[in-house]
């Protein structure tokens, strides 16, 4: 019998996933589940390690500041993705190991609509610049969804809600920025 | 002369928008992608600053400050780390290995060149 068969799903620990937060994990009785409108979550997995993360963000392209508005999204998702990232590797997962789902991403409604598209790109194209590969995606369209994330087996599971979700607004990814200290 | 800073980071992503970041600044830019790599690269190629992460696989960023710090390069050589980490803990592990300065990511454009300026009198 394989490990996931031996799961009983009532048994497990359910740990919600608010936006901002980047978590990994080797416990078997764990599922993470988030609710997503414009908002991504990546989900990594690392097979040999058998260590499951997941992250929740939602970057928003604010009012130009000195004109790098595009650079600062940047800046935040890179953050995101790396926070989730050294969470994997912190317990035991490899880099070139990790293999990506992606969720969410959704047009909730008109104006926040493009900011769905812009997290979806930039979930891709930084998965592609670290040679992560994406295994699997369900994103865009005019739904919100729930994920549910078993991290470690790296099952995922999203199904569409219908009606309405509360859309979240974007808050910034992590509160201290670039704290320096020399010592 | 421009000075030049050697960048740490396993991160593809991260060591682009650093890069940026500093070329922007008037600095020259070389790479490594781990500890191991920056210490290839180290080699017959001395900076005058050195900007690491903390988490990267072979050889982390404790592991690179101890091994620079072991006689490699200049003592005077100024190494920042630039990491998502903010433990007291971690700090005070760097400042002991030998690191001038501690950095949290993500990184604001202008402290981490006030800081970069700083550190280079």
């Amino acid at each position: 019998m394989s490990l996931l068969s031996s799961i009983q799903p009532d048994q497990m620990r359910r740990v919600t996933i608010a936006q901002g937060h980047s978590v990994a994990s080797r416990d078997l009785d764990l599922v993470y589940t988030t609710v997503l409108g414009s908002c991504v979550a990546v989900c990594l997995y690392d097979s040999a390690a058998r260590v499951g993360g997941i992250n929740h963000f939602l970057l928003a392209d604010p009012a130009p500041i000195n004109g790098e508005s595009g650079q600062l999204l940047n800046r935040y998702g890179i953050h995101a993705m790396e926070l989730l990232i050294n969470e994997m590797i912190k317990r035991g997962a490899a880099r070139d190991r990790l293999r990506a789902r992606v969720y969410g991403g959704g047009s909730m409604r008109q104006g926040l609509g493009d900011i769905g598209t812009q997290n979806i790109a930039f979930a891709r194209r930084f998965l592609a610049n670290e040679g992560i590969p994406i295994l699997g995606e369900d994103v865009g369209g005019t739904s919100a969804r729930r994920v549910e994330f078993m991290p470690a087996y790296g099952r995922a599971r999203c199904k569409s809600i219908q009606g309405m979700v509360a859309e979240q607004q974007p808050v910034p990814v992590s509160a201290p920025c670039g704290d320096v200290e020399l010592f | 002369m421009a000075k030049k800073i050697l960048t740490v980071d396993d991160s593809p992503s991260m060591r682009m928008l650093l890069k940026s970041a500093l070329l922007e600044q008037g600095f020259e830019v070389f790479e490594a992608e781990d500890g191991v790599d920056a210490l290839e690269k180290l080699d017959g190629a001395e900076p005058d600053l050195v900007i690491t992460d903390i988490n990267m696989p072979r050889m982390d960023g404790f592991g690179l400050i101890t091994a620079l710090r072991d006689g490699r390069v200049r003592s005077s050589l100024p190494i920042l780390v630039l990491t998502t980490e903010a433990s007291d803990e971690k700090k005070a592990r760097a400042r002991n290995a030998g690191a001038t300065g501690w950095i949290v990511k993500p990184f604001d454009r202008d402290k981490l060149g006030a800081a970069i300026r700083r550190v280079l009198h």
